[in-house]
């Protein structure tokens, strides 16, 4: 066995871009997925000279999808100017969509499979598939089987009007009926997350992503699109006066305790991302740049569905096993990129991290694994103020966090996502 | 072996036709001289041979109940199959309570073992334990399903006959219900307004008090409210062992009436499951329950 592995060479994250974030059913709304994926593609391949290139792999995926979008990224692919002998394939894993896109492309390239990969991650909630009732579904199916006339009237017969209500995609949990905003509400309740320190949060999601664009940090990581340059959910003026005005919107069964608003809260977005990833000898052949290391990644879940876990803190048992793995404590890292689903993802994810209880009951730690400088977190705003087209958010961090650590020239990040069905996917990069 | 007389049923009754003869013994125990109320129990149980499950049934039952199809039976769906034949118990004329109205308190069920959804099942069912409740009259309704002899699903039904005692009617009670405090819901079930209808449409159970507000008037509920078993069936989809016996039970508080939320709290703690499901609104208790896993299923090793 031994004589057959392989050495295990780096996989290295080139570059990234993303097309400028927008709230569903706003300056997106006419646009589809492959659209969007497109012009992430496309502006990804002009900034690194990609035409005419055969590249190992083309890995990306959405949540919400068409049925006649069953191959999104090889027809994005074949709309690009990339070599059309580049093959693609979509991947599905909810919020971590583009997570695992990334991350299963840099495992082929450090197996030596591959040299070089695209994986990013595209959604629309304003471009959403729209699918006919299941009664209508079973008659048009039943209908399609018959071959007699006889038999052909009889499934006719039983459709019935309420059949013409179509069936949108929602972004309930299956097995509980609960919303993920709701199912958040319980965690947040149950780590004592305040009001003010979700608010709070949110804020400087916002003022951070503001002041990143007003140091241009964006300019080559983000393609205009439909005539949108920034983020349209960014708000740079916001206060925690005017966040502190807002309705609860999750959690209202909880009256008077409940804290999750709008504002804390990310909205519905549509919106693409892209990550140029190769060995260090496709890099150098094609002389391009080297900002970062993708060293490892985990996935976890949880078993929420009778509430044993919060559905949405999967990411907190990926990153212990992820830290023993490289024999990294949580404060070897000088940035943090936990998704802000919501804030109070985030503030109980990291409330849980420093608790006792928690660490050795459920994450099986001696001690717990201690508090992080919340000065390192999300430094250039998060989802929060961006938005979160659920697959495209892996691709926008992962680029970002790339370029910060080589900006800095220095150092470790660490990434975390939570996704939908109690998973998540979290991730460390080095600086190169 | 019991005393009872068995009476070995040719094929299961349709429980419309059961529904009329019930409405019919409704209306002459209201009139002068009608049928003694109160009284005792048939010393008698129904016996039919030659159950299977129609497969199309069982697929519409998963589905409706947000289950997982598989080939093997769930245990509200066994209850489904075998009620025609309770029920035929409950309408006998030497039943000495009205079917109709009467209120489904709780249910205990052994489901011994996985039954394939092909099996050829037997069932047989009597009513035992006639006692005062302090709202009426209680009683039970027993039901064995055996497979080739051998018992695979035993359940106990409980009902009350408001307003109806069997002995002189007590005093008030003196037990007063313990205030509900509202557990943290791990679900939410919306139900809309034809749940009664869909439920109906695949286990056969048209009880008009389910059917439609209109129909559930008649027999003095405010609006339609949703089957009992309904309610088991959706607490039981995705909880219970697929692969071993398990025990259940389930009981009743207050009605949920149609269209309604209902908030539910599951726990797991090592071989049970803990449920209760509350009214989103009115903060009223629906019901309680537990499913818990048999070590080893009897019988399995045959």
């Amino acid at each position: 066995m031994s004589d057959q592995t392989q050495a295990i060479r780096p996989a290295v994250i080139i570059g990234g871009n993303r097309i400028p974030f927008a709230r569903s059913n706003g300056a997106y709304s006419k646009a589809s997925n492959q659209d969007m994926l497109t012009a992430a593609l496309d502006g990804l391949i002009a900034r690194f000279g990609l035409q005419g290139q055969r590249l190992g792999a083309v890995s990306a995926g959405a949540v919400l999808k068409h049925s006649k979008d069953f191959n999104l990224v090889r027809e994005c692919v074949l709309g690009t100017s990339l070599s059309a002998r580049t093959p693609a394939y979509d991947v599905q894993m909810a919020c971590a969509t583009g997570m695992e896109a990334i991350g299963s492309l840099a495992n082929k390239i450090k197996l030596g499979q591959i040299d070089s990969g695209i994986g990013g991650g595209v959604d629309t909630t304003s471009d959403a598939p729209i699918a006919v009732s299941e009664g209508l579904r079973a008659v048009l199916m039943d209908l399609s089987r018959a071959r007699t006339t006889g038999a052909k009237l009889k499934a006719v017969s039983r459709f019935r009007p309420r059949d013409l209500a179509p069936n949108a995609p929602g972004t309930g949990e299956p097995r509980t009926g609960l919303s993920m905003g709701d199912h958040q509400a319980i965690t947040t309740k149950a780590w004592n997350v305040t009001r003010a320190a979700q608010d709070e949060l949110a804020l400087a999601s916002h003022k951070n992503l503001a002041a990143a664009y007003e140091r241009n940090f964006f300019d080559d990581l983000m393609t205009p699109f439909a005539g949108v340059s920034k983020d349209t959910n960014m708000r740079a003026d916001s206060s925690l006066e005017k966040l502190a005005t807002l309705k609860p919107a999750f959690g209202k069964n909880l009256g008077a305790e409940a804290t999750m608003t709008a504002g804390n809260s990310t909205p519905l977005t549509d919106g693409a991302s892209a990550v140029l990833l190769g060995s260090e000898e496709y890099a150098r052949e094609h002389d391009l740049p080297m900002l970062a290391n993708f060293v490892d990644f985990e996935a976890a879940a949880v078993d929420f569905v009778h509430g044993a876990d919060g559905l949405l803190m999967a990411p907190a048992h990926a990153v212990a096993r992820i830290l023993k793995r490289n024999n990294l404590s949580l404060q070897d890292f000088d940035f943090y990129e936990i998704h802000e689903a919501f804030a109070g993802t985030v503030l109980a994810t990291l409330a849980a991290w420093e608790d006792a209880e928690f660490c050795k009951n459920k994450l099986g730690l001696e001690a717990p694994l201690g508090a992080i400088d919340r000065s390192r977190l999300n430094v250039n705003g998060s989802s929060l103020a961006a938005g979160h087209p659920f697959a495209a958010t892996g691709g926008r961090i992962v680029a970002s966090l790339a370029k910060m650590l080589h900006e800095k020239g220095s150092g470790r990040g660490l990434i975390s996502v939570c996704a939908a069905g109690g998973q998540g996917v979290v991730a460390i990069l080095e600086a190169r | 072996m019991s005393d009872r007389e068995r009476v070995v049923m040719d094929a299961a009754p349709s429980l419309g036709a059961l529904y009329a003869k019930a409405a019919g013994s409704r209306l002459r125990a209201l009139l002068p001289g009608g049928k003694a109320e109160g009284g005792t129990l048939p010393r008698a149980e129904h016996h039919l041979e030659a159950l299977v499950a129609d497969p199309a049934r069982l697929v519409a039952y998963q589905r409706l109940m947000g289950d997982t199809v598989r080939d093997t039976l769930p245990s509200v769906f066994v209850h489904g199959m075998v009620f025609p034949v309770a029920m035929s118990v409950m309408v006998r004329e030497d039943f000495p309570l009205p079917l109709l109205g009467m209120v489904h308190l709780s249910n205990q069920v052994d489901h011994l073992r996985p039954i394939s959804g092909a099996a050829t099942l037997s069932a047989t069912a009597w009513a035992a334990d006639l006692r005062e409740h302090r709202a009426g009259t209680q009683l039970d309704v027993l039901v064995e399903v055996a497979e080739g002899g051998e018992p695979v699903w035993r359940g106990v039904s409980t009902y009350l006959a408001r307003g109806i005692w069997p002995g002189p009617r007590p005093g008030a009670p003196a037990e007063a219900r313990a205030p509900f405090d509202i557990p943290g819901r791990t679900a939410s079930w919306k139900l809309a307004a034809g749940t009664g209808r869909a439920y109906a449409a695949v286990l056969g159970d048209y009880n008009p008090i389910h059917l439609s507000a209109a129909s559930a008037k008649a027999l003095g509920m405010k609006r339609a409210i949703a089957h009992g078993m309904y309610l088991a069936g959706r607490a039981l989809a995705g909880s219970t062992p697929h692969d071993t016996g398990y025990q259940w039970g389930i009981e009743f508080a207050t009605p949920v009436f149609l269209p309604s939320t209902v908030d539910v709290a599951f726990t797991d703690r090592g071989d049970q499951t803990v449920f209760s499901g509350w009214g989103a609104r009115s903060g009223k208790p629906h019901f309680s329950g537990s499913i818990t896993t048999m070590a080893q299923a009897p019988g399995s090793g045959r």
